[in-house]
């Protein structure tokens, strides 16, 4: 009596998993794109008006942030070693969207008073063909000044570089 | 009579104008800045305290026992900006929001101004660097007077004589918050 009821299950098994190959194999990995270093542009807001100390935080955050997340050469915007390497992605930010909040209005309501920016970001090759583009978001909804948002900004564009860019070294 | 009087008065006038000019002429040159390095300058953590001067065509900050310095040729562009901080500083007023009946939500009230000091500038290597200061109110123009007559450039004036409406937050006149 346990035997049929056994082997019942062990069919069922081998079935569901053989059922679930294809679907595994859909959810394949994308092919990651090639760079050995990546060149950061100054961020750039021709739409909107950006107060000058968010877009040296958001430049400088995003460099620290794509250093924390294991590219091992990062170029500054002009700099001259950046020309010598094979490739190289540069990476064009264009602030889209921004809105200025207070932060002593977050600590008195705890709703209102959020700051948020949303830049395009743009990974191309030295020839400006663009490989990748993606709109990112930084938020700040708490008890910290406004220029958190751009934090929150740069650490989500590093893990889109990140998924997206493989390094040569590494492989 | 009178006319020793009117001497007299005409002198106390004199002694007090005198004192105002030199108030107002020492309050022109800039000294040694206790500011926060919020992000930017090479070699230094984010966040740090430290006293920024100009001084030998460099704008010099010293955070302990580190120091930085950029010179003033390489800057690009100097901004000052206005900004606001909690009066009763960030742990407390962290802390102070566990206050029963809002007592922290009415502490957050209470801040005090803040000046900010953004510099973009060029390394030997010609990669673009950024940094922020914040520092009391009243002392980043007497720095960026100081930066500007070492050498430094900035476009915020010649775009306000000239009255362009480029997208560079550079380009744009001083904001006021």
């Amino acid at each position: 009596m346990k035997r049929p009821l056994t082997s019942g299950i062990r069919l069922g098994t081998v079935a569901l998993l053989f059922a679930a190959c294809p679907l595994f194999a859909g959810k394949s990995e994308p092919t990651k794109i090639k760079a050995r270093a990546i060149q950061v542009e100054m961020i750039q807001s021709d739409e909107v008006s950006l107060p000058a100390e968010f877009q040296v935080a958001l430049y400088e955050n995003l460099i620290h942030q794509l250093e924390k997340q294991g590219f091992q050469h990062v170029y500054r915007d002009g700099d001259r070693n950046a020309m010598r390497i094979t490739d190289l992605v540069v990476l064009h930010s264009t602030v889209r969207r921004f809105k200025e909040g207070s932060e002593r209005a977050r600590q008195v309501t705890t709703i209102s008073g959020a700051t948020s920016i949303t830049v395009h970001c743009q990974f191309s090759s030295p020839d400006g063909t663009s490989l990748l583009e993606r709109d990112v978001n930084g938020k700040v909804w708490f008890f910290v000044g406004n220029l958190k948002a751009t934090y929150d900004f740069a650490k989500k564009a590093a893990r889109v570089a990140h998924e997206n860019l493989s390094s040569p070294d590494h492989e | 009579m009178t006319l020793k009087w009117a001497t007299l008065f005409a002198g106390l006038v004199l002694a007090f104008a005198g004192s105002v000019v030199s108030i107002a002429n020492a309050q022109q040159s800039q000294g040694p800045t206790t500011v926060v390095q919020l992000t930017g300058l090479a070699g230094v953590k984010d966040n740090a305290k430290g006293i920024l001067s100009v001084g030998n065509g460099n704008l010099h900050f010293v955070h302990g026992k580190i120091g930085s310095d950029v010179s003033a040729t390489s800057i690009e562009d100097v901004v000052t900006g206005n900004d606001s901080q909690e009066a009763v500083g960030k742990t407390i007023g962290m802390l102070s929001m566990a206050a029963p009946y809002g007592g922290g939500r009415f502490l957050s009230l209470f801040r005090t101004k803040i000046e900010t000091l953004t510099i973009r500038y060029r390394d030997a290597e010609g990669g673009l660097h950024g940094a922020i200061f914040t520092m009391p109110a009243g002392k980043a123009d007497g720095i960026k007077k100081e930066l500007l007559a070492s050498g430094a450039h900035t476009t915020a004036r010649e775009s306000s004589a000239a009255a362009s409406t480029s997208a560079s937050p550079f380009s744009q006149e001083e904001r006021k918050q």
